[in-house]
């Protein structure tokens, strides 16, 4: 096996089919891309859900002097009534832990959610905010009767869930990752059909080289193998854009935009150094899958 | 070393065969001319040689193998024993002579160190010293002709198969091309030989093999092409 032969041939066969060698590289880098970030966002969905599920709880509102809620029909909760409250909610089956949440708690989370709005955090006091029981609970699944029970009850504002507020975000996140990985398999496929006809191409522009191969007894390996090398050089080159485009992904959406929403529960780089591998292992084997079947079909050894 | 024992081949959508029921013994180191019209199945007789067709029935058996028993994967080792020459040359346009022999060796991967002593050897062979580095448009039809039979001969095959290589050539140059094969049988090479020309199978005396709709009227050693009917 002569090495520098083989690839002088391959070089020779991507720079005479220069155009389509663009076109299948491009293909499968904006393919690989969108399989990887959508490999990408299945990861940080699901670190977020460990992150937020296991802090999710159900919020009790109570009221206070300024509460508009028609519940409270005015009047602030009083202290007998928030500790009957909380023996109550102790009580519930299901329930971990209830930690109270005063007023001046209440603001330094408010101040630290807000940190970028300044006029608002400004405009705030810390009268203004509102008391709440927080409940978490051993299940964050089984919230429904809690909720139940604990609606209506005096002095009691507001129930909310926060496992709803969060599963409408995964909601979102998780149409996108199905977005990115159909157009990803459409891209795959496109990117399929035209190795094909790459390969197609060049063996036609081989005919001779190839049929005196033939005659003079080159082994099938010998034959085929610049063809695939060129699908496997195609593959690799439009893998590593597709690196490009993940790298950019994970620095510009990930961790500017995702950043509010993911706070601790960032991807790290490890994971996509391994997104970046399986995308690239995916481009590289399916571009040599299309050259040797397009080979079996048009280049008969 | 080439023996065809009741070979018929047929082709797909053609009522005749195109070999019926052949039976021809070829001997190591013999001069064979296969003579007869177009499509009397000289071409195919080549062919089922190299194991580029398949016969429908009959035995096929060259250098000491069955061709019907030899794997798909073995073909090309059968290959590498057998040159061939055509009536179209068959070069390759971008490379020079000594390029052009070599690729043969390239691809079955030999060592360039055997690369470079053979093939000056081998042009010089069929007489081209001189012009190895040429391109094929620069020479003539009988040149290009030598740079194929180097080419086929290159790595030294049991059997040259030549499928009319004169009929794009002159009659004086076609005395030249018919040296140089005659030299690459005396080197023990055996050689066969489809032709239409009547001058070199008469000039040559050599066994004669004649084809006729697919079945041999003729096998004569030292024959010449036309019967005097």
């Amino acid at each position: 096996m002569r090495a520098n032969f083989i690839f002088s041939e391959v070089w020779i066969g991507l720079r005479r089919n220069l155009t389509m060698t663009i076109a299948v590289i491009i293909t499968v880098a904006v393919g690989m891309a969108m399989l990887g970030v959508g490999l990408m966002i299945n990861a940080q969905v699901s670190m977020m859900k460990d992150f937020w599920y296991d802090k999710v709880e159900v919020s009790v509102f109570l009221c206070t002097k300024n509460t508009a809620n028609e519940t409270c029909k005015g009047k602030a909760i009083t202290a007998p009534q928030t500790q009957a409250l909380q023996k109550q909610i102790q009580g519930l089956p299901g329930v971990e832990k209830v930690f109270y949440e005063d007023q001046v708690a209440a603001y330094k989370n408010f101040q630290e959610s807000f940190a970028s709005n300044k006029a608002l955090v400004a405009a705030t006091k810390a009268e203004d905010m509102p008391t709440s029981f927080r409940v978490k609970l051993i299940n964050p699944d089984n919230y429904q009767p809690i909720v139940q029970s604990l609606t209506g009850q005096p002095g009691v504002a507001q129930v909310l869930n926060q496992k709803d507020l969060v599963s409408k975000v995964f909601e979102l996140l998780d149409k996108l990752r199905g977005g990115a990985i159909v157009v990803a398999v459409v891209l795959v496929l496109a990117a399929a059909l035209l190795i094909g006809n790459t390969v197609r191409l060049s063996a036609f522009n081989r005919r001779r080289e190839t049929g005196i191969m033939r005659l003079v007894g080159a082994s099938n390996l010998y034959i085929q193998l610049p063809f695939v090398m060129e699908g496997l050089i195609s593959g690799l080159i439009g893998g590593v854009f597709a690196a490009v485009l993940l790298i950019l992904a994970k620095v510009l959406l990930f961790e500017e935009i995702g950043a509010q929403l993911t706070r601790g529960a960032q991807i790290g780089w490890n994971d996509v150094a391994s997104v970046i591998t399986l995308t690239m292992a995916i481009g590289v084997v399916i571009c040599v899958l299309a050259s040797f079947v397009t080979l079996r079909r048009y280049l008969r050894v | 070393m080439i023996h065809f024992d009741n070979v018929t081949k047929a082709y797909a959508n053609q009522n005749r065969p195109a070999l019926d029921h052949v039976s021809v013994d070829v001997d190591k180191g013999e001069f064979v001319f296969l003579v007869g019209p177009s499509g009397s199945g000289k071409s195919t007789f080549l062919r089922l040689i190299l194991k580029e067709e398949r016969p429908n029935s009959g035995a096929i058996h060259v250098a000491g193998k069955d061709l019907g028993r030899l794997s798909n994967f073995k073909v090309p080792h059968l290959r590498r024993r057998i040159g061939c020459v055509f009536q179209d040359f068959r070069l390759l346009p971008n490379k020079n002579v000594y390029e052009n022999v070599a690729f043969a060796l390239e691809v079955i991967g030999k060592p360039r160190r055997f690369i470079r002593k053979v093939v000056p050897e081998v042009i010089e062979l069929v007489g081209l010293e001189g012009k190895a580095h040429r391109m094929p448009d620069e020479l003539s039809g009988g040149e290009q002709q030598r740079v194929a039979m180097a080419r086929a001969f290159v790595n030294r095959p049991m059997i040259l198969l030549a499928d009319e290589p004169t009929g794009n050539i002159d009659p004086a140059t076609s005395i030249g091309i018919m040296k140089v094969l005659d030299r690459i049988n005396r080197t023990g090479t055996t050689v066969v030989m489809a032709t239409h020309d009547a001058a070199i199978v008469d000039s040559m005396r050599k066994r004669v093999v004649e084809l006729e709709d697919g079945k041999i009227v003729r096998d004569q050693s030292r024959g010449v092409y036309g019967q005097a009917y």
